[in-house]
């Protein structure tokens, strides 16, 4: 009996697939995407744009050059030239409220004083991948951290001036430099040199407009942090995950619809069609239509449900998000008609189907955010369905973009639909799938 | 009115259709008869459209017909040997859905269904879903689909396989009565006794080729006896079987043995003398009129349904 169920087990394909290939995929994208199997996960991409003339500011900008999470984008290509230009603050910004970057980060011209006890950084981002925002903003404290502890006792004595005055101050910074250098294998030297700076009043003043601040590290680095999309959002968190896990179950619907025609071939109702004054495209356009009226509706059911149940905005940008539910479905139709037009059963088209779905909304974004890949993960990623729709319902609904901010997408999408369903009708259309 | 000449279709290596040639008149009852994967039904989906032939014609009234043809499709009603209808829909939406396909009036759609519903005896059973018919009901009613637009031609392909005798006699029935009204049918079967009830010509395929055809008669008169004659298998008549062989050709059933007499054997009182001589009982003996078994017997060398 044992034999038997093993050898009915080792002929089922699918049986197969679905047992061993589909969680040895799905841990292999978790593990890069966790860093399981020690691959680095890609960097964070964040505009970077320094204006201030300290030497510790071009210190600090060439460390988070090298720094291994965090990638920084200085430049940018003026759109339809070859011209490449450097960022200003008000183009990082208008990169960040149209959704080409999640986030910029600028030393501004008083990222720090002479006299300041403080490094100010203004932080504009883009809260869709909260994650996103906050490894950036970690990374770059850890860096500084990290990287350039000589600049922490010349902070703390600036502090320490503040509070102590001169005379005890000189005397806790030699303190300092002498327990700094002996734990951080830092020359005492170097240390004196950043914590030589003489109190003034306006130094006084700002560290007391920061006295609100609890954590005295915060103090040192202060994230003057400004929310550019989505402010107004009800419910961000849900916004940011519905259309990912909308595109995902569209997939298996429409994939689970374009598979019928087996059903129908098992059942013999398509014979007896295509013995019928019909032709075999217009059994497959009609199949077509069907799948994509149902990918309409059930998209539309689960945005309505979203807004109803979770205060979701779906209304304000309407038309745009209608125009991408009807082309992110038939793109989801045409994945169903080419896994059809090539499997030879049934339960091959549900495998292989099964497989691919799991694996296009895991690598395409609908689970996680795409930054969290590594490198090559990201790029693999834009070959996937599932990356262009998810990219383009987030735009529409999170920063209520118009169409032009997500043409890419949708030409992307509709060349998609193009290009599988003629393939799938014209082996249809020559018997080769039934 | 259907013409089928030198059809042939290879499916990969094996050549399923080898050089057919039939010729079928109109109003006739036409038998294909032949053991299962004899190419009867890929002949069928060749005639329907389902299949382009690797090479060979078929024209109906001297028209070529073509692969996936919709003037011929609208002509010829075709009678699946699955029971192709959808089991969750009821009898009357099964017959709406495939009748629309053909475009009629509303009109003449719904008289057409009632007609149909009427002829196969499920009227009052309209609105019944089909999955609670038994399957006899959905035999009729796949018959029923078939006939919609008022077919010239019916192509039936094993239609009464898997039914309980009583229903196969009311499918044989309904097809008569079809063919009475002038409607030509084609009919597959491997079941001699349903050729010879139905046919008013045959045709025998095996291994993609017509062996023979013609009426009934003509098929029985290429034996060169019209009798066959059988003996109960018995201890006693299994102990003679060596001495059968010497003057018969003798074919072995799990009850019976079927003698073919030798050419020196062929006059009944040589044959009756030589049982008498060797002991066999007469009451063990049994004489039938030759039929289509023995016909595809004599053709092929094999049963049907071997």
């Amino acid at each position: 009996m044992f034999k038997k169920d093993l050898i009915r087990f080792m002929n089922d394909k699918t049986a197969m697939m679905l047992t061993f290939i589909v969680p040895i995929v799905l841990i292999i994208i978790f593990g890069n995407i966790f860093g399981g199997n020690n691959t680095s996960r890609g960097k964070a991409h964040v505009i970077f744009v320094n204006k201030s003339n300290s030497e510790i500011a071009k210190l600090i900008e060439a460390k988070l050059d090298s720094s291994s999470n965090i990638q920084l984008i200085k430049k940018y290509r003026v759109e339809g030239t070859d011209s490449i230009l450097s960022f200003t603050e008000a183009k990082a910004m208008e990169y960040v409220r149209t959704g080409k970057h999640a986030a910029a980060v600028v030393f501004p011209s008083d990222f720090l004083l002479d006299t300041s006890a403080t490094m100010n950084i203004k932080f504009y981002y883009d809260p869709r991948n909260e994650i996103e925002s906050s490894i950036i903003q970690g990374g770059i404290q850890q860096t500084i951290f990290s990287q350039l502890p000589e600049i922490f006792p010349a902070l703390l004595a600036r502090q320490a001036d503040n509070f102590l005055g001169n005379t005890k101050a000189n005397g806790f910074r030699n303190d300092m430099a002498n327990m700094v250098s002996s734990y951080f294998n830092v020359p005492k030297d170097s240390i004196l040199k950043f914590a030589s700076t003489k109190i003034t009043s306006g130094l006084l003043k700002q560290t007391s407009s920061d006295s609100t601040k609890n954590s005295f590290i915060e103090n040192l680095i202060n994230f003057d942090s400004e929310q550019l999309v989505g402010k107004d959002l009800k419910n961000p968190q849900v916004t940011r995950i519905v259309g990912g896990w909308a595109m995902m179950f569209l997939l298996f619907t429409l994939t689970g619809i374009a598979t019928s025609l087996f059903e129908e071939k098992q059942e013999g109702t398509l014979r007896r069609l295509l013995c019928m004054p019909v032709t075999r495209t217009e059994i497959l356009l009609s199949k077509y239509l069907f799948s994509l009226s149902t990918g309409i509706i059930q998209l539309m059911v689960l945005f309505v449900f979203s807004w109803a149940i979770f205060d979701v905005d779906i209304f304000t940008n309407f038309t745009n998000l209608l125009i991408v539910i009807i082309i992110s479905a038939s793109a989801a139709v045409s994945f169903g008609m080419i896994i059809t037009s090539h499997a030879t059963s049934l339960s091959q088209a549900n495998g292989v189907a099964t497989l691919l779905i799991l694996v296009m909304s895991a690598v395409g974004g609908a689970w996680f955010p795409t930054f969290l890949f590594p490198d090559w993960l990201q790029v693999v990623a834009k070959f996937t369905l599932t990356y262009w729709s998810v990219e383009a319902f987030q735009q529409i609904m999170w920063r209520q973009a118009e169409l032009s901010a997500i043409s890419l997408n949708l030409l992307i999408l509709i060349a998609v639909t193009v290009i599988f369903n003629l393939y799938a009708i014209n082996r249809f259309n020559k018997g080769k799938i039934f | 009115m259907l013409k089928i000449e030198n059809l042939t279709k290879n499916f990969g290596k094996i050549t399923a259709l080898n050089n057919i040639s039939l010729e079928i008149n109109s109003g006739e009852f036409f038998g294909l008869l032949g053991p299962n994967g004899a190419g009867k039904t890929t002949l069928m989906n060749h005639l329907i459209g389902f299949l382009k032939a690797d090479s060979g014609t078929i024209t109906y009234n001297n028209k070529l017909v073509k692969f996936g043809d919709k003037q011929i499709k609208r002509k010829i009603g075709y009678v699946p040997q699955e029971i192709a209808l959808y089991q969750e829909l009821t009898a009357y939406q099964n017959l709406k859905i495939f009748g629309s396909l053909f475009k009629l009036s509303k009109k003449e759609l719904s008289t057409n269904i009632d007609k149909a519903l009427e002829l196969v005896q499920l009227l009052d059973r309209k609105n019944s879903a089909v999955k609670e018919f038994s399957g006899g009901m959905k035999r009729r009613l796949n018959l029923a689909v078939s006939i919609l637009q008022n077919p010239e031609v019916l192509l039936c392909d094993e239609p009464t396989v898997g039914v309980d005798p009583q229903s196969r006699n009311a499918i044989f029935e309904m097809l008569q009565q079809l063919n009475k009204q002038g409607i030509t049918i084609i009919y597959t079967t491997h079941y001699m006794e349903e050729a010879e009830r139905l046919c008013n010509k045959l045709a025998i395929i095996d291994n993609g080729q017509i062996v023979a055809s013609g009426s009934l008669t003509d098929l029985l008169n290429t034996l060169d006896r019209k009798k066959t004659i059988k003996i109960i298998k018995t201890a006693e008549t299994e102990s003679l079987y060596d001495k059968l062989c010497e003057i018969a050709v003798v074919n072995v059933f799990d009850f019976k043995y079927e003698i073919i007499p030798n050419n020196e054997f062929q006059k009944d009182s040589q044959l009756y003398t030589y049982f008498e001589k060797i002991g066999l009982s007469s009451n063990l003996i049994e004489v039938s009129s030759a039929s289509l078994e023995d016909v595809f017997l004599h053709l092929t060398g094999r049963r049907i349904r071997d």
